[in-house]
């Protein structure tokens, strides 16, 4: 039968886009980046000396908070309304839940950034900053704790956020927080890298860094075992939910995971690890392997936000 | 002159006077007015929609000081207050930017789309000189006129006369002409079928769910889900329709005649029919029996594809609900050349069951006098007519009365399709001009290369409408009418089993400069020196003169919108007969068996039902008798092209209205998977159809609920003027691919052909 | 006794004429471009001549557990005291999590609006005026029925306990109420 009903585009079931994608990259960047700064920290013998590591998550945290809580109000349809989703909550709403944990998180990020930052601030012209991070520095353990679960949370959220709406079979899984908080760590460990060998110029052989390298096969692991558990779900589960599989196989968003997800974001990775240790270990290789994990997760969102909500139950 | 509608006129950037090509800035257009909030006048006005010719009764509101919400009129019952998609959508008209609400004047060439904004006043001055010029020099019947049948006809139609001219014409030859003159041939008259009542429905793709007729469309679904209705539906796909029937038979395009007669063969061969009713009201029954005897189930299964089984036993389950079943005898005509003989086949074969004036069979429409005869009592009015005397009696004969066999015709439209020869081929006297209003021959006539031609050809063109129609852009000038939500009209007859009046009363305020046909024409036969045969002041003096000034009926109308009279009637129920007898002490008398039956009377010349017809063997020798005759629609290597209606649009007038544009503004072409298979067509490719006379470039959809050796596509598509500029240019246009040919007898042309299909 | 609006859409009786969704957007002012109510009809389907389409009728379900007013961090979407699922323009921001938590994907963002919107049985125009929904009030095939299912004599009472109807997607747990009642293949029975 002939179309006689009228424009389709409304009922597209793809509503959220990559915006929305980029911000679930940039809040699980943001958290991973912390949670690996933070964890290096607790289990390094020195605490008095701030890290290259502990320093770029204390940039790279607050700016990629910051970045995908823009991309998030921008994506509003009346973005110069954010403000009536911080005085009216829901906390049926996950989203609602959310911008709680973020309201803490974000304030409390920048703070433990300023503590951490101190003796750098006023190379950046942030001097006057300094006063403030020396009156925070007697909190420095509170802050870091509570950072650091309320990390937990906001990388978990992300995830929630998605997998709170029933009726896409492959977001309305279990593993997806788990997966998100997973793979926000691995984008966080690379972007930290990057941050440590760019910016605070750390020698590649630095023994956080290396720590931190240890951090990322088991990390790999998990993350490729809770993907193999979502579709392995999908498949028992039968119905719609098999039928979502078929993203594996069809369209754009079956490229984006094998060429982004598996090829760049593990494959890479992985087989860079096979490389004799002293061309491994220069910075550059570091810094290109850094960026395969990066857009591993960034196409890993894409994927399942894209393929996740083209498949309705 | 009077100018009722003078208002502030602000002009849009760079329309006036001057010649704009784009539509949303179309000098004329209602985008080129200034918004103004429209003053309604009343909170809920009952009214009649035109967005069909239909014509149901409606009751629009006006919300928030603009927008119109249109509903049913729940005073018309069978109606049930409701509207269709159509209908409801008659203020995305009223207000579309696009509408023309100024007279324009052509300044390029014929269909080039360059206008120019001109005053009322100028506008009938060069139509008066034109077309007084052409009758000066070539008589008035060198003019012809053509409307849309209705209320807006006959205003044109009486200029028309005034004139001098005996060419008017209808769109009947080419949309529902067939049954009309074949019920004439039959009957005498028009008949109507009582569906709602009906045990069991034969239908031959009269597609009542999608070409909606509210009264018509709610009673086959009333029968079919309240009274446990059979419907068996013949069509070559499967439309909705088709769907919701009992049994659906993907009959071979334009073979229906066939099985028609192959249901009358068994009727009578099995003895199935009404003998007594035969004996009693019909006359020509051997004729036509002798004339079946060969036409076996078996037979039409060869023809059609229609199983034999199936034809047989479906005539004795039709015959066993007799006299409450009926075949439907369709709507929209022209699968075939034998057109009028497949629609008296039809007639025929509820004729045989005896389903006359019977519920759930057929009947005629009782108007007030007949209804006031039989209740003894005056309990219709009956309405006046305005007389007009002294008007011109044509020397000329009509350009389509070259061939008696039409003759029918004449008097009910004729042969639209002949302005065409008479243009272009001097047949048979030379044509000059053509004054069109609400028409749209461009789309619905066949063969519109023809169509172009001819109106590049001719001296003068004047196209009243709403929007630069397909047609209209071909026009001289081009006259605005309102819409009908801005219009009052006269009181129609709306009588069915009971005497039934409603009329069009205007909703808002008229916007821009449009006019009301009525006012038009008067207006414009006044410019042409016609004056004396306009009388009447306006609409008002006019429905008054038709009430025969009883303000109190008139009152009455115009509140209700809608008003019916007495008990249904048919009058050889005798439930209806004796309920209508209870009710009306002074009733004519009863037969004994407690029905009118001998009372029934048909305009036929021999007074009872012809099966077969002298009257037409004078005509047309041998076609006397109903006959089946083979014919060849298409060549061995083509598809069938069928069209048909779809229910968000009316054929060649909706498809710029906003609303329905936006529910549908393509007719992507059905194709059965194994055609389409075989030429490696997928739904959703661009596809070329091509036929003798034109080709067409469209979007394919595959589906199973078409014949394999048939193609179909919903009319009124792919127009091709850029004026419409919401429907320009999407989908198939069907007239472009129909070759140019008329049916005998009905006039009727063609809607089915040949065609080959390729993918691009 | 509270109310339970619920709409029952009969699919042997609609055509998929579109009268419904015409009329939803004049008394509702829909813009062009989206839609608050469609009647796709769907199909063929079957092996012909066996063939049958689905009238399928698209709008709000009007959910009594419904996933719009869960994910809705303002409390934009919400349940009124009637039972019906509306939204308040000013409260939302127009993050769209409604328009992609909504199993039945019939919310969208009005884009006069900027806010979500949806079909809400003609609550704020035609019942607040006592009429019928715009929908079932043209309804040419009588395909639609409206009323308070929390009364026994209502005829959508007296429907969904005599004709077998169905509503779409139970198993998410939405308990919707609009109920279909399926169409009799090969042909119609009442």
């Amino acid at each position: 039968m002939n179309n006689t009903w009228g424009d389709m585009a409304q009922y597209d079931p793809v509503t959220w886009n990559w915006i929305i994608a980029v911000y679930l990259f940039m809040a699980g960047l943001s958290a991973g980046s912390i949670l690996i700064g933070i964890g290096l920290r607790w289990y390094s013998k020195d605490k008095s000396i701030e890290s290259a590591i502990l320093k770029a998550a204390a940039i790279i945290s607050p700016v990629a908070i910051s970045l995908g809580l823009a991309c998030l109000v921008f994506d509003l349809t009346k973005p110069f309304h954010f403000w009536l989703i911080l005085i009216n909550y829901n906390l049926s709403s996950v989203m609602s839940i959310g911008v709680l944990a973020l309201l803490a998180y974000s304030p409390i990020g920048i703070a433990y950034s300023l503590i951490v930052l101190r003796d750098e601030l006023p190379k950046w012209k942030l001097g006057f900053l300094v006063p403030l991070a020396h009156a925070l520095m007697p909190f420095r353990k509170a802050i870091e704790v509570v950072l650091f679960v309320l990390a937990i949370g906001v990388g978990a959220y992300t995830g929630f956020l998605i997998s709170a709406m029933n009726a896409y079979p492959m977001l309305n899984t279990a593993v997806l927080p788990a997966l998100f908080l997973v793979s926000g760590l691995s984008a966080g460990a690379a972007a930290n890298a990057i941050g440590a060998l760019v910016m605070f110029n750390t020698s590649s052989h630095d023994a956080t860094l290396g720590k931190m390298h240890g951090l990322e096969l088991p990390v790999m692991l998990s993350e490729m075992m809770f993907l193999f558990m979502l579709f392995c779900a999908l498949y028992f589960k039968g119905g719609a939910a098999a039928a979502a599989l078929a993203s594996l196989t069809t369209g754009v968003w079956a490229s984006v995971f094998w060429i982004g997800v598996v090829g760049i974001g593990f494959a890479i990775p992985l087989l860079s690890m096979l490389m004799p240790a002293q061309t491994r270990h220069t910075k550059g290789v570091m810094i290109a392997v850094a960026c395969c994990s990066l857009t591993g997760v960034l196409a890993l969102r894409h994927f399942v936000l894209y393929a996740g909500q083209s498949y309705i139950s | 002159m009077i100018e009722l509608d003078r208002r502030t006129f602000i002009k849009g950037a760079g329309a006036g006077g001057a010649t704009c090509a784009l539509a949303t800035l179309l000098p004329g257009s209602l985008a080129a007015l200034e918004q103004q909030p429209l003053k309604a006048v009343g909170k809920e006005v009952a009214s009649i929609c035109e967005m069909c010719s239909t014509r149901c009764p409606i009751s629009a509101r006006v919300v928030d000081g603009k927008n119109v919400f249109i509903s049913g009129n729940k005073e018309a019952k069978s109606f049930g207050g409701k509207v269709c998609a159509r209908g409801g959508a008659g203020h995305s008209l009223l207000y579309d930017p696009q509408r023309i609400v100024n007279p324009l004047r052509r300044v390029g060439e014929r269909g080039e789309g360059q206008w120019e904004e001109i005053t009322w006043q100028q506008a009938y001055q060069t139509i008066a000189k034109n077309l007084n010029d052409i009758k000066a020099k070539h008589g008035a019947e060198a003019v012809a006129f053509s409307s849309k049948s209705g209320s807006l006809s006959g205003h044109l139609f009486h200029l028309g006369k005034a004139f001098g001219s005996p060419n008017s014409f209808t769109h009947a030859s080419t949309c529902p002409g067939g049954y009309v003159i074949a019920a004439k041939a039959m009957f005498g008259t028009k008949v109507k079928r009582d569906l709602g009542n009906s045990k069991y429905i034969i239908n031959f793709g009269h597609n009542l769910y999608e070409g909606i007729n509210m009264s018509e469309t709610r009673g086959m679904m009333k029968a079919q889900m309240e009274k446990n209705a059979k419907l068996v539906v013949f069509e070559p796909r499967f439309s909705v329709v088709a769907d919701k029937a009992d049994e659906w038979f993907a009959i071979r395009p334009g073979t229906d005649l066939a099985v028609a007669l192959a249901l009358c063969h068994v009727l009578i061969e099995d003895k199935l029919y009404d003998h007594a009713f035969i004996e009693q009201h019909v006359v020509g029954f051997e004729a036509f029996a002798e004339e079946v005897k060969a036409c076996t189930p078996e037979w039409a299964q060869g023809v059609s594809d229609v199983p034999a089984k199936d034809i047989r036993r479906i005539a004795h389950e039709y015959a066993a609900h007799a006299p409450h079943a009926v075949v439907d005898f369709g709507h929209r005509a022209t699968f075939t050349p034998e057109e009028f003989d497949m629609r008296r086949a039809l007639f025929a074969a509820n004729v045989l069951i005896g389903n006359i004036e019977r519920k759930g069979g057929l009947y005629l429409g009782k108007k007030a006098k007949t209804y006031n005869k039989f209740a003894g009592n005056k309990v219709a009015p009956t309405l006046g007519k305005p007389g007009v005397e002294g008007l011109p009696k044509p020397t000329a004969k009509r350009i389509d009365q070259v061939d008696e066999q039409y003759a029918m015709m004449w008097s009910s439209g004729g042969i639209y399709q002949t302005i065409l020869d008479a243009t272009l081929e001097a047949k048979p006297y030379q044509l000059k001009a053509w004054v069109m209003s609400r028409t749209n021959p461009m789309q619905t006539m066949t063969d519109r290369a023809r169509v172009v031609e001819s109106l590049k050809k001719l001296d003068f063109v004047v196209c009243c409408d709403v929007y630069i129609s397909e047609t209209a852009a071909y026009a001289d000038i081009i006259l605005p009418e309102s819409t009908y939500l801005e219009r009052d009209e006269e009181i129609a007859d709306k009588s069915g089993k009971n005497p039934a009046y409603y009329v069009r009363q205007r909703v808002v305020e008229t916007i821009g400069q449009t006019k009301p046909s009525w006012q038009i024409f008067k207006e414009l036969g006044e410019e042409m020196g016609l004056g004396q045969f306009f009388p009447w002041e306006n609409m008002e003096s006019l429905q008054l003169l038709q009430v025969n000034r009883d303000v109190t009926l008139w009152n009455t109308i115009k509140e209700k919108g809608y008003v019916s009279y007495g008990k249904p009637l048919m009058l050889r129920e005798p439930s209806m007969v004796a309920a209508f007898t209870a009710h009306y002490p002074e009733a004519k008398a009863t037969d004994a068996d407690g029905t009118y039956a001998s009372a029934m009377s048909f305009k036929t010349p021999s007074g009872k039902i012809e099966l077969s017809s002298d009257k037409v063997e004078k005509m047309a020798a041998g076609r006397g008798v109903i006959k089946y005759r083979p014919v060849q629609l298409k060549q061995a290597d083509e598809l069938y092209f069928i069209q048909g209606k779809v229910a968000v649009h009316t054929n060649g007038a909706t498809h710029n209205i906003p609303m329905l544009a936006n529910l549908m503004s393509d007719n992507g072409v059905w194709i059965h998977p194994l055609t389409a298979g075989k030429l490696g067509i997928s739904s959703g490719d661009k596809i070329r159809l091509s036929s003798s006379v034109g080709s067409e470039e469209g979007t394919a959809l595959v589906t199973p609920g078409i014949r394999q050796d048939t193609v179909f596509a919903y009319m009124g598509f792919g127009s091709k003027n850029k004026e419409l500029a919401r429907a320009t240019g999407k989908g198939i246009h069907c007239g472009n691919l129909l070759p140019h040919q008329t049916a005998p007898i009905c006039g009727m042309n063609i809607h089915t052909t040949g065609i080959t299909l390729a993918k691009i | 006794m509270s109310k339970r609006y619920v709409m029952i859409h009969d699919e042997n009786r609609c055509i998929g004429c579109q009268a419904c969704s015409v009329a939803c957007r004049s008394e509702n002012g829909t813009p062009e471009g989206v839609s608050r109510l469609q009647v796709r009809v769907e199909g063929p389907f079957g092996d012909a001549p066996h063939l049958h389409f689905k009238y399928n009728r698209v709008s709000c379900q009007q959910c009594e557990n419904a996933p719009c007013v869960t994910v809705c961090p303002t409390g934009a979407a919400y349940v009124g005291d009637d039972g019906l699922v509306t939204i308040k323009e000013d409260k939302c921001v127009g993050c769209m999590y409604c328009v992609a938590a909504c199993p039945y994907k019939v919310r969208f963002m009005n884009p006069e609006t900027k806010a979500a919107d949806k079909c809400n049985f003609c609550k704020d125009t035609r019942l607040a005026r006592g009429e019928l929904p715009a929908c079932v009030t043209v309804c040419p095939t009588d395909a639609l029925t409206f009323g308070d299912a929390n009364d026994p004599q209502s005829d959508v009472a007296k429907l969904i306990n005599t004709k077998a109807t169905y509503q779409e997607k139970t198993h998410l747990g939405t308990q919707p109420r609009v109920y279909r009642i399926p169409t009799k293949r090969g042909g119609i029975q009442s």
